[in-house]
C-alpha cells in the first residue's frame, strides 16, 4: 500500500480564515475498508479537553484561538444534544461484550455542561473523571444525571478505562460534512506485515524495517478512513495498538465543514487498558532480555526494540492522561520517568548511526594515549576519568570508624583487625538483616502504583472492579500487572571493595566460619554427636538443582586457587573447615553427591574454582539442555554463598565468563574487587546484576539511568545515580585511610621508589636514535598530511619499538636475522677455541693435557691457574682490590671488567686497534670474559625452581653449565668465563650491578622483577644466571601446579632470590609480601598500572621497608612517559572531565611530546 | 678539580711514600694532587751519574686510559730530550697502557738516561752529535750534568 508515512506538506492555512461553523455533516464516503485488526469501536466522548491533552497534542490556547470559543461550544451543544443520554446503554453494552462487535450504535456522549465554554479548555483537573469502559451507546450528557452508583465487577473486565486525551489528525479526504464535531471516530491500525526471511541455518530472522510503521488512522463508523493522526502521537499509540496493550476510541471535537486532505481535525481519544496487557505472559520478560542483547548495544534485538517502544508508549500516554503513580518506590522516584523517554530518544538516535557507531568504536583512538589498544573492544560504554572514579568511590569509602565490630566464630583462627572485624559486621548484616517480614510488603522498587480512575473526564463515574483499585506498571520493562508486585528478596550479600592489601581474602573467610546455613548448624551439632548421620549419603539422583547448604563456593583467578586454599587452611582451626580445590583432575568428582544437604556434615564447607572451570561447566550444561542437575558439576548446585574473587573479571556483561557466573546459584551472593569499576560503568552493572540488586540489575533500567545520561554528556547526574547504587552495596576501605586518631588503618611499612637513571652505550643509542628517526618521521608524515589518528596503530607500534629498544635492542630485531648472525659467530668461536661459556677448570685440564705444544700448554695452564689466583688482587687499571667483576682478555690478562671495556673503547674510540693492557695483544672486544666464581653460591641449589630435577653432584665436563653442582671436595672456588656483552645492555648491567650489590648486602633479600615485554625477562633471565643469581619465574603460560610451586618456591627459599613477573600476568592478586625488593624495568604509560604491580609486594603482611627502583634510560621516550604520568595525573585532578575532542588533542599531544 | 681524585692515583701516590724506588722521589702537590714534583738521578755508570733531574708531571683527566704527561725541568743533553724538556719514549705515546703506573715510567725515564737512542731522536743536533762523536757527546752530556744537575 503506498502509505504516505508522513503528512503531507502543505502550507498550512489558518484555521481562522476556515473555522466557520461546523455544525454541517458531512456524509462520510467510504473509503478503504478496514484491512486489520477490528479494533473495538468507542464511541465514547469526552467533550472535554483534558488539560494534559493540552501542552503536546492538542494545544487548547491555538485551538482555541484558531475554532473560537463559539464554535467550540456550540459544538459540545450539538454533541451533548446528540450522544448524552445514553451513557448507561453505552455501559451495559460494554458489559455484556457487545460492544466488541462492531455496530451502529450512536456513540456515547458525555458532555460537560455547555456552560464550561472555551475558557475552562485546558484546566480541566485531572480527576476529572474517567467515564467508564467505552460501549457502543447512547449516553446521557447530564453530568448532573450520572449513575452515579454504578455495579462494581468482579473480576477485571477486558478493557478499562484509563483516561481520555486529545490528538490532532489531518485528514487523507476531502468532501463535505465528512466528518464534523462530536462524530465517533474508530481509531485504526493497519499494521505492515513483518518481512519474513530465512536467514542463514534456517532461522527466521525479523528483518527490522528502516522505517517503523507507525500510521493511525482514524474512520468514521462504518470503517471508512477519514485521516491520521499526527505523527508525534501516533507513534506511541500505534505501539500501543500493537502491543495489545490499549484500545482508543473518539471521537471528533473539531473539523472543518468542507475537508480537504491535509486537513487539521482534533479528536478526543479515550483509551482503555486491555485486560490482556495485564497478562503476564504475552510480555517480554526483562531478565532474560538482559542476555539476548547483541554485541553492540545499539543494535537492539527486535524484542528489545518493541520493549522500548512499549516503555515510551505507556510513559507517554500517561503523561497525556496526567496520570500519575499513587506509590512509588523510592529508588525509583529519584530518578525521574522523563529518564526513560530521554533513553529512548537517544537509543533511537543510537539505531542511526549504527554504522558509524561502530567503525568509531573500533578505532584505536579508544585507547588513547592511557593505554594500548584493548582487545576486548566489545566492551560498552564510555571510560571514565581517574577524576570520576574517584569522587564515585569518595561516597562508598565515607566509611565510619565507630561501626559495631563483630567477632568471628571460634573456629576462626586468625586474629582480625579492628577494621576487619567490621567488615565482618556489614557482612553479616547484609546476609542476615533483610529477609523479615516488612520486606513482604514493600512494592518492588521497578514498579509503580496507579489508581483506576473513578469517574471519566466527564466526571462522570466508571465501573469499579472489587479489590482492583490499583494497577502497577513496570515503566522499565513495559509489564503491567494488577497484582501487587512483591520486592523479591534482594541480594543478600554485596560488593566487599577493600583496597589490595587490606585483606579481603580472611575477612570473607572470617565470614565463611562465621556465619553457617541452619542445616550446616544442625548438622554439626548432630556430627559432634557422633551420629549415624556423617555417613555419606547418596543423594536421589536428581535433574534438580540441590541445595548445598553447607559449602560456599569461591571462584577465583587461576592465579590465586592456590592461595585461596592455603589462606583457607591458615585461617581455620585444625579440622574445621573442608576445602575442596575443584580444579583439572580433581573435577572428577560429583559435587551434587558431595554437597547436597543430606551430606552436610561431610560436604566441603569451600569449593575454590576458576571462573575457566565455572565457563566450561557452563558451556557443557548448557550443552546438554540446561539440565544442571545431572551434570553433578558446579552448576548442579544451589550453594550457600558464592563469593567471585577479583570479580572484574565478569566486568564485562556480554562475556561469556559473565554470563555463567550469573548463573551461580546461592542464597548469598558476594564480589571481591579492588576495582569495582575500572573504567567504565557497565563494570559495575556487571557485578549488580551478578548479584541481583534490583532494580540495577534490569539492564534497560540501568541504562536508562546511567548509561544514558553519562554518554550524553550529563556526568553529574550518572555519576550521582551510581553512587545511589554503590552506597549500601559497598564496604570500600583504602590503604591510606586513617583512624581518627590519625593511624593507618594497616600500619604498613613505607615504601620508597626512586628512579634510576640509565645510560645506554654507544651502539644501544644508535639502534635507539636510528629508531626514533623513524618513529618521528612517520609521525611528522602524518600530521602533515592530517592522517594522525588513522595511523595511530603503525606509530604506536613504532613507539613501543622505541620502548623496546631502550631495554635491550634485540628486541627489536628480526629474529632470524639474529640467529644467522649467532650462528656465524659461534663457527668462529670455535676455530679460536673459545665458547661463550667456558668452565675454567676444563680449561685448564685441556692445556694440560694437551702434549703438542708443552709449553704453550703449561704457560696456558699457569696462566689460568694465574686467574683463579689474580681475583684477589687489585686491578692493573684502576688498582681495586679486589678486582671488581673479574674480566678477562682473550689473551688471559685480568683486569675489572668495566676497566677493561672501557680501555678498550678508549682505544678504539681514537681510532686505534684495541690491545691488552698487558701484552699489547690485539683484542676483540667481543674476547672479554667475565670470571664467574661459584663461591657464593655454596649450595649449589639449581637456580630455576623447574629444574630443581637436575640437581647433580657428578663432574660435568660440559663448558659453562653454571647451574650444575661444584663437587663438594673441589679445593678452589669453581669458576667458569663467560663472554661479556653476550646478552647484555645498558639496562641489564645496571640491573646485575645493583642486584650484586643487594646481594652483598642484604643476601637473603628477596627481589621482584617486572616488566611488560616477556621477551625482556627471558633475556634478563640467562644474564642473572649468568651473574649466579638465582631467580624463578612466574607467567601465564604456567600450569596452575607449576605456579604455584613457584610461588612456594619464591616464599620458602631461605636465600637471595629474584622472581621475574610480566607486568600484566602478575599485575593481579598475587601476595608477594616476602619480597621487599622492587625492580620495574620499564615504564607503563599509567604509573597506577605500575602501583599495582609494586603493591603485590606492598601489602598487608608486609613488615619491612619497600625499596622500589624504576629504571628509565636517560633522555629517551622513556623519560618521556615520566613526564606524561604526570601530566596525567595533573589533568585528572586539575581539569575534571574534558570532551572527546579535548582528550583526543591531548592524545595527540602526548605522541608529540613523547616523540620531541 | 671537582672531581673527587680516582682510587688508583692515591694508590699509587701512597705507594711512591711508602716504597720509594731508589733514585727516583715523586711529590704531589699540596694545591693538586694530579701534579708530581720529580727528581731522578742519573743512573750510575751513565753520563748523567751524580745528577740530580727535576721533572714535573701531571696525571690527565682521563688517566690511566692517557698517559701522563712529564718532561724535564732541568737541561740535558740527550738525543731524545728536546730542549723543553720534552721526552721522546714509547711507553709514553703510542705504547702506553693503564697498567704501566708513575713509578714504572719515572723507572723508563732513568732508563733512557743510561741508554740513549739516537736512531729515534726528539733534538736532532744532539742526536747528530751523539752519532758523528758518541766520546764527543758524551763528554758534553757530562758538563751539563755537572753545569745544571749538581747539587749545589
Amino acid at each position: 500500500m503506498a502509505d504516505v508515512e508522513e503528512r503531507p506538506h502543505k502550507k498550512r492555512r489558518f484555521f481562522v480564515d476556515e473555522a466557520p461553523i461546523d455544525d454541517s455533516t458531512f456524509s462520510g464516503e467510504p473509503s478503504s475498508p478496514d484491512d486489520i485488526k477490528p479494533l473495538p469501536e468507542t464511541n465514547g466522548f469526552d467533550v472535554h479537553l483534558d488539560q494534559q491533552a493540552s501542552t503536546d497534542v492538542f494545544d487548547a490556547a491555538t485551538f482555541q484561538a484558531v475554532a473560537g470559543g463559539h464554535v467550540q461550544v456550540s459544538a459540545i451543544r450539538s454533541l451533548q444534544a446528540r450522544y448524552g443520554p445514553d451513557l448507561e446503554q453505552a455501559v451495559n453494552a460494554y458489559f455484556d461484550g457487545s460492544w466488541k462487535t462492531p455496530s451502529p450504535q450512536k456513540p456515547a456522549y458525555t458532555a460537560r455542561n455547555a456552560g464550561q465554554g472555551s475558557i475552562s479548555f485546558g484546566v480541566q483537573p485531572r480527576n476529572a473523571k474517567a467515564q467508564e469502559r467505552s460501549t457502543p451507546s447512547t449516553s446521557s450528557a447530564q453530568p448532573a444525571s450520572p449513575p452515579s452508583k454504578l455495579p462494581a465487577l468482579d473480576t477485571m473486565p477486558t478493557m478499562r478505562y484509563i483516561g481520555a486525551l486529545g490528538v490532532a489528525g489531518w485528514t487523507t479526504r476531502s468532501g463535505t460534512n465528512l466528518l464534523k464535531p462530536g462524530d465517533v471516530v474508530k481509531i485504526d491500525r493497519t499494521k505492515q506485515q513483518a518481512i519474513q526471511k530465512a536467514g542463514k541455518g534456517g532461522k527466521v530472522k525479523q528483518l527490522v524495517r528502516r522505517t517503523q510503521d507507525v500510521i493511525v488512522r482514524f474512520t468514521n463508523v462504518k470503517g471508512e478512513e477519514l485521516g491520521r493522526l499526527e505523527k508525534e502521537s501516533a507513534l506511541w499509540i500505534s505501539t500501543l495498538v500493537d502491543q495489545r496493550v490499549c484500545s482508543f476510541e473518539g471521537y471528533c471535537i473539531f473539523a472543518p465543514e468542507k475537508v480537504r486532505t491535509n486537513d487539521t481535525v482534533y479528536i478526543q481519544l479515550k483509551c482503555y487498558l486491555l485486560k490482556e496487557a495485564f497478562e503476564v505472559s504475552n510480555f517480554i520478560k526483562p531478565l532474560e532480555n538482559n542476555r539476548e542483547t547483541g554485541i553492540f548495544e545499539a543494535k537492539e534485538t527486535s524484542d528489545e526494540r518493541d520493549l522500548r517502544l512499549r516503555q515510551i508508549g505507556l510513559v507517554k500516554l500517561f503523561s497525556e492522561i496526567n496520570l500519575h503513580p499513587s506509590k512509588v518506590n523510592e529508588t525509583t522516584a529519584r530518578h525521574k520517568r522523563e529518564g526513560i523517554l530521554q533513553a529512548a530518544e537517544v537509543a533511537e538516535q543510537y539505531e542511526q548511526q549504527d554504522t558509524g557507531m561502530k567503525a568509531k568504536r573500533s578505532t584505536p583512538e579508544d585507547g588513547g594515549g592511557s593505554s594500548p589498544p584493548s582487545e576486548d573492544a566489545a566492551e560498552e560504554g564510555e571510560e571514565l576519568e581517574q577524576d570520576q572514579l574517584d569522587s564515585l568511590y569518595k561516597k562508598a569509602q565515607s566509611f565510619d570508624f565507630n561501626t559495631p565490630e563483630a567477632q568471628p566464630a571460634a573456629t576462626f583462627a586468625m586474629d582480625l583487625r579492628k577494621y576487619q572485624k567490621q567488615a565482618l559486621h556489614w557482612m553479616l548484616n547484609k546476609e542476615t538483616s533483610q529477609k523479615d517480614e516488612e520486606r513482604q510488603h514493600s512494592m518492588h522498587p521497578l514498579w509503580e502504583e496507579y489508581l483506576w480512575p473513578t469517574k471519566d473526564a466527564e466526571d462522570a463515574p466508571v465501573p469499579t472492579v472489587t479489590g482492583h483499585d490499583c494497577f502497577y506498571v513496570n515503566p522499565y520493562s513495559g509489564e503491567m500487572s494488577l497484582d501487587f508486585p512483591v520486592q523479591e528478596q534482594t541480594c543478600l550479600g554485596g560488593i566487599l571493595a577493600d583496597e589490595m592489601g587490606l585483606g579481603k581474602t580472611i575477612e570473607m573467610l572470617s565470614l565463611i566460619h562465621s556465619h553457617t546455613s541452619p542445616e550446616q548448624q544442625a548438622a554439626v551439632q548432630s556430627g559432634s554427636l557422633g551420629s549415624v548421620n556423617s555417613l555419606p549419603r547418596l543423594p536421589k539422583t536428581s535433574a534438580d538443582v540441590e541445595r548445598a547448604p553447607a559449602t560456599t563456593l569461591v571462584v577465583a583467578p587461576m592465579s590465586l586457587l592456590a592461595q585461596w586454599a592455603s589462606e583457607a587452611e591458615k585461617a581455620s582451626k585444625q579440622g574445621t573447615l573442608k576445602v575442596l580445590l575443584y580444579y583439572g583432575n580433581e573435577k572428577n568428582a560429583n559435587l551434587q553427591n558431595l554437597c547436597c544437604g543430606a551430606n552436610a556434615t561431610t560436604a566441603p564447607n569451600v569449593i575454590i574454582t576458576s571462573y575457566g572451570v565455572v565457563l566450561s561447566e557452563f558451556n557443557s550444561v548448557a550443552a546438554h539442555g540446561g539440565n544442571r542437575g545431572s551434570h553433578g558439576g558446579l552448576f548442579s548446585l544451589e550453594y550457600w554463598r558464592v563469593i567471585l574473587d577479583e570479580a572484574h573479571m565478569i566486568k564485562n556483561r556480554q562475556s561469556k565468563t559473565a554470563k555463567a557466573c550469573y548463573e551461580l546459584a546461592a542464597t548469598h551472593r558476594w564480589v571481591l574487587t579492588g576495582t569495582p569499576i575500572v573504567n567504565r560503568l557497565e563494570d559495575l552493572f556487571s557485578l549488580v546484576r551478578f548479584l541481583r540488586v534490583e532494580p540495577w540489575s534490569n539492564f534497560s533500567f540501568w541504562k536508562t539511568f546511567i548509561t544514558m545520561p553519562f554518554e550524553k554528556g550529563e556526568f553529574v547526574r550518572a555519576l550521582d545515580v551510581v553512587q545511589t547504587v554503590l552506597e549500601p552495596l559497598v564496604l570500600r576501605r583504602t590503604k591510606d585511610m586513617k583512624t581518627p586518631d590519625g593511624e593507618a588503618l594497616v600500619p604498613l611499612p613505607p615504601r620508597i621508589i626512586e628512579i634510576e637513571k640509565v645510560e645506554l652505550s654507544t651502539p644501544e643509542r644508535e639502534v635507539y636514535n636510528h629508531i626514533f628517526a623513524r618513529a618521528k618521521r612517520t609521525f611528522t608524515a602524518n600530521v602533515e598530511a592530517g592522517t594522525l589518528m588513522k595511523s595511530y596503530t603503525t606509530i604506536f607500534a613504532q613507539i613501543l619499538r622505541l620502548r623496546q629498544s631502550c631495554c635491550h635492542p634485540i628486541l627489536t630485531r628480526n629474529k632470524a636475522i639474529m640467529a644467522e648472525e649467532e650462528a656465524a659467530e659461534e663457527a668462529a668461536d670455535i676455530a679460536n677455541g673459545l665458547a661463550d661459556d667456558m668452565d675454567l677448570q676444563t680449561l685448564i685440564e685441556r692445556f694440560q693435557a694437551d702434549e703438542g705444544e708443552q709449553d704453550a700448554s703449561k704457560f696456558g695452564a699457569h696462566v689460568l691457574k694465574q686467574i683463579q689466583e689474580e681475583a684477589e688482587m687489585e686491578c692493573p687499571i684502576c688498582s681495586e682490590e679486589p678486582m671488581d667483576e673479574q674480566a678477562v682478555t682473550g689473551c688471559w690478562h685480568s683486569a675489572c671488567k668495566k676497566c677493561l671495556l672501557d680501555y678498550i673503547e678508549h682505544q678504539s674510540s681514537k681510532g686505534e686497534l684495541p690491545r691488552c693492557f698487558n701484552c699489547r695483544e690485539p683484542i676483540n672486544a667481543r674476547d672479554v670474559f667475565e670470571v664467574i666464581r661459584h663461591e657464593d653460591d655454596n649450595d649449589a641449589a639449581p637456580t630455576n625452581a623447574l629444574t630443581a630435577a637436575m640437581d647433580l653432584d657428578e663432574d660435568d665436563e660440559l663448558y659453562g653449565n653454571t647451574q650444575r653442582g661444584r663437587k663438594a671436595s673441589q679445593e678452589a672456588p669453581r669458576i667458569t668465563l663467560r663472554r661479556v656483552n653476550q646478552l647484555s645492555s645498558a639496562k641489564i648491567t645496571t640491573l646485575l650491578n645493583q642486584l650484586k650489590r643487594l646481594r652483598k648486602a642484604e643476601p637473603l633479600t628477596k627481589t621482584v622483577i617486572f616488566s611488560q615485554f616477556t621477551s625482556f625477562l627471558d633475556l634478563l633471565a640467562p644474564a642473572l644466571t649468568s651473574a649466579n643469581i638465582q631467580w624463578l619465574r612466574f607467567d601465564g603460560s604456567m600450569s596452575q601446579k607449576e605456579r604455584a610451586k613457584v610461588l612456594a618456591e619464591f616464599a620458602n627459599r631461605p636465600k637471595f632470590t629474584v622472581l621475574f613477573l610480566s607486568l600484566r600476568a602478575g599485575g593481579v592478586g598475587l601476595n608477594l609480601t616476602c619480597a621487599k625488593r622492587v625492580f620495574m624495568m620499564d615504564p607503563w604509560w599509567s604509573f597506577a598500572v605500575e602501583a599495582q604491580a609494586i603493591d603485590r609486594v606492598h601489602r598487608m603482611g608486609q613488615t619491612e621497608e619497600v625499596k622500589v627502583t624504576r629504571f628509565v634510560v636517560e633522555g629517551s621516550i622513556e623519560e618521556k612517559m615520566l613526564k606524561v604520568q604526570d601530566r596525567k595525573k595533573f589533568i585528572a585532578s586539575s581539569l575534571g572531565m574534558m570532551s572527546d575532542e579535548e582528550k583526543k588533542a591531548q592524545r595527540i599531544e602526548d605522541i608529540r611530546e613523547l616523540l620531541s | 678539580m671537582t672531581a673527587p681524585l680516582p682510587k688508583r692515583i692515591i694508590k699509587e701516590t701512597e705507594r711512591l711514600q711508602s716504597e720509594p724506588v731508589p733514585g727516583i722521589s715523586a711529590q704531589p702537590h699540596d694545591d693538586n694532587a694530579r701534579y708530581f714534583d720529580v727528581m731522578v738521578e742519573g743512573p750510575g755508570g751513565s753520563c748523567y751519574e751524580g745528577g740530580i733531574f727535576n721533572l714535573e708531571l701531571f696525571l690527565p683527566d682521563d688517566y690511566p686510559m692517557c698517559p701522563p704527561r712529564i718532561r724535564f725541568l732541568t737541561r740535558i743533553y740527550h738525543p731524545n730530550i728536546d730542549r723543553l724538556g720534552r721526552i721522546c719514549l714509547d711507553v709514553l705515546k703510542n705504547n702506553w697502557s693503564p697498567a704501566l703506573q708513575i713509578r714504572t715510567i719515572l723507572l723508563s725515564i732513568q732508563a733512557l738516561l743510561g741508554a740513549p737512542n739516537p736512531e729515534d731522536p726528539l733534538n736532532e743536533a744532539v742526536a747528530k752529535q751523539w752519532k758523528e762523536n758518541q766520546p764527543e757527546a758524551i763528554r758534553t752530556a757530562r758538563e751539563w750534568t755537572k753545569l745544571y744537575a749538581q747539587k749545589k
